[in-house]
């Protein structure tokens, strides 16, 4: 009994291990994204969120941008019995390459905090500064979340931001249909 | 399905206790055989509970195994569009992209109909490559004005080629053939990226877009937006300035350029840049490059002769406002010698080139698909500031001050094609005056 106990977590951190020393390069690995939006969280609840048809054609409205996928893979924070919001993964391309990012929402659907997963562009790092995701704090799908209105570009990287700030208006207009209770 | 279950459940039970039963049941035996249904009642409602609690912990399971499942096969989905909800994974399907852009370009000048012009500007393919996470290399390949030959007027060449790493500490270093970190266009040229239809003419005749040297640069931005860039390549050979052609007046530098062919490298060149974007929708840069340009040529007047040039810039954008300016300035040192040499020919060195303009752009009208957005820049630059001391009568004046203002828009579809249409008016050359129309696309 005590056999089997040790090895599975044994596995996992092994696993964990290996992941994170494959991805070097990336920021922030899944786990302290989730810190870095919710520190006050002691729980996270993963959900792969499936949406019907209605539901992708009421995002599309509302974000003005094609709802792109009916799966998104998202968490729900919670500290201990209480809901404190959600988090959606979601990758967008810049202007070659893949950003990883996530969008940690409240539960009104609003927008608490972005954190860059990864970039791999060759310009345009600046997308990460605190600075620049503090733009999106607040803010919902109907108002403030696109470039020059809103969210001001970064000289340079025009298309990884236009990019990045559409995903985030999309899992906004997501939240607001699927997740707001 | 579990009502039916318990349903089904309870009518064996009922079945099994009924076939049980004897014909002449006492009333106490009845009320025993009661309360033992319904002990068995409990027992089953119990066991119920736990499968469904059993069935949630699976379904749990599944989601989890789903969900990576959809972040694998997410991260393998080729042409780079990846499914919502994958998580940060390397896509290995992205690691070559082919990039392109291209321009066509016609050009009326308002007082000389017969030489209105339609040119294929610019077809240009590009290649990423990422080798693994942290090392990639870009190549750029162009094409100018069509059709290249030993009797025709284009040029086919190779405009960027290097290797990049990115070092645990967020380093980056590269090594190759590279774009200056100089000004606003150099790094930034795509036609979807600049107003007007040609490229303006401080960036053009003053710093030498697209300039590129061959070399190593380092490189890293920092999280208050700050980006240093630092470099030693290959520089300017002054031995192939012409002072028969006007090459050197259009644009002192890019008539001596080596743009990594042969290049001779007994001279090499430092370059520093630094830009600041802490604040969203602000960029303030600057930067410098210096080198020799003698290159140790045998028997050559200006062996010491040293080229710098140095520029500010700035752009800002407040919501849909697009204002940049750049000033820009350079030097030759040492060429008096050298310039002795030339006395009688129309081009000598110059001493010092000077340039700088101020842009605003405002997107007037835009949808989902289109967008407008009228421009006005202005302009000042001069190739030929000022000279060397030489001896009276045999020294060429200084050229005056060229100002050249800019009117016109950009309508774009989507993120990846414009029209351009402009007007350009010349101060010092009236006969310049021109209007423009322009296609160009990016991806």
């Amino acid at each position: 009994m005590m056999k089997t106990h040790a090895v599975a977590p044994l596995l996992l951190v092994s696993l964990a291990g290996a992941s994170s020393a494959a991805f070097a390069t990336q920021y922030l690995t899944v786990e302290q994204a989730q810190k870095a939006i919710f520190p006050e969280a002691t729980a996270f609840k993963p959900a792969t969120l499936q949406l019907t048809l209605e539901q992708m054609q009421q995002m599309e409205k509302l974000a003005g941008l094609p709802a792109r996928s009916a799966a998104w893979r998202s968490f729900s924070a919670f500290k201990d019995d209480k809901l404190l919001g959600y988090i959606v993964l979601d990758d967008v391309i810049g202007k070659f390459e893949l950003i990883s990012y996530a969008v940690g929402l409240l539960p009104d659907a609003s927008v608490r905090q972005v954190e860059i997963l990864s970039y791999r562009e060759s310009h345009g790092f600046e997308i990460r500064s605190a600075n620049w995701r503090q733009q999106f704090v607040g803010k919902t799908a109907a108002s403030g979340l696109s470039i020059g209105n809103g969210i001001a570009n970064i000289s340079g990287a025009t298309l990884s931001c236009t990019h990045v700030t559409d995903g985030v208006r999309r899992i906004a207009a997501l939240a607001q249909v699927v997740l707001k209770k | 399905m579990k009502k039916t279950l318990l349903a089904q459940a309870l009518s064996i039970v009922f079945l099994g206790t009924a076939i049980a039963l004897p014909a002449h049941a006492s009333e106490a035996e009845l009320l025993q055989r009661i309360e033992k249904m319904a002990a068995e009642l409990e027992a089953m409602k119990a066991e119920l509970a736990a499968n469904r609690k059993k069935t949630d912990a699976v379904e749990q399971k599944q989601e989890a195994l789903a969900s990576t499942v959809a972040t694998t096969s997410a991260s393998a989905a080729a042409g780079g569009n990846a499914a919502g909800g994958s998580a940060g994974l390397a896509s290995w399907a992205q690691s070559t992209v082919v990039s392109s852009y291209g321009e066509i370009n016609y050009t009326r000048p308002k007082n000389a109909a017969n030489e209105a012009q339609a040119d294929v500007a610019r077809a240009v393919i590009g290649i990423t490559h990422r080798f693994d996470e942290k090392t990639k290399m870009v190549a750029e390949f162009e094409w100018e004005h069509a059709v290249t030959s030993s009797t025709d007027q284009g040029e086919s060449e190779v405009e960027q080629l290097y290797v990049e790493h990115e070092l645990d500490n967020g380093l980056r270093i590269k090594g190759g053939l590279f774009l200056m970190p100089v000004g606003l266009i150099n790094t930034n040229h795509e036609p979807t990226a600049y107003y007007g239809v040609q490229r303006n003419f401080v960036e053009t005749a003053i710093i030498p877009s697209t300039w590129r040297e061959a070399g190593i640069g380092l490189s890293r931005t920092h999280d208050n937006g700050l980006t240093w860039d630092l470099g030693l390549t290959t520089g300017f050979d002054l031995s192939k300035w012409d002072a028969a052609s006007g090459e050197g007046k259009d644009s002192p530098l890019r008539s001596i350029h080596q743009e990594g062919q042969l290049a001779k490298a007994h001279d090499l060149s430092m370059h520093a840049a630094l830009n600041w974007r802490g604040v969203p929708g602000l960029l303030l840069g600057g930067s410098v490059f210096s080198g020799k340009a003698g290159q140790a040529t045998t028997d050559f007047p200006a062996n010491n002769a040293r080229i710098t040039l140095w520029d500010l810039h700035a752009r800002y954008t407040p919501g849909l406002w697009d204002l940049s300016a750049v000033y820009t300035r350079g030097t030759i040192s040492n060429t008096e010698a050298l310039n002795l040499t030339f006395v009688g020919q129309p081009t000598p060195v110059p001493s010092s080139f000077v340039g700088w303009y101020a842009q605003a752009a405002y997107q007037l009208w835009k949808n989902q698909q289109y967008s407008f957005t009228p421009f006005a820049r202005y302009e000042l630059f001069n190739t030929a500031r000022s000279y060397s001391a030489l001896p009276a009568g045999l020294g060429v004046a200084a050229l005056e001050d060229e100002k050249v203002a800019t009117v016109g828009a950009s309508f774009k579809i989507g993120e990846g094609v414009v029209f351009k249409a402009d007007y350009q008016k010349f101060k010092l050359d009236s006969n310049r005056d021109r209007f423009n129309l322009g296609v160009g696309y990016s991806f």
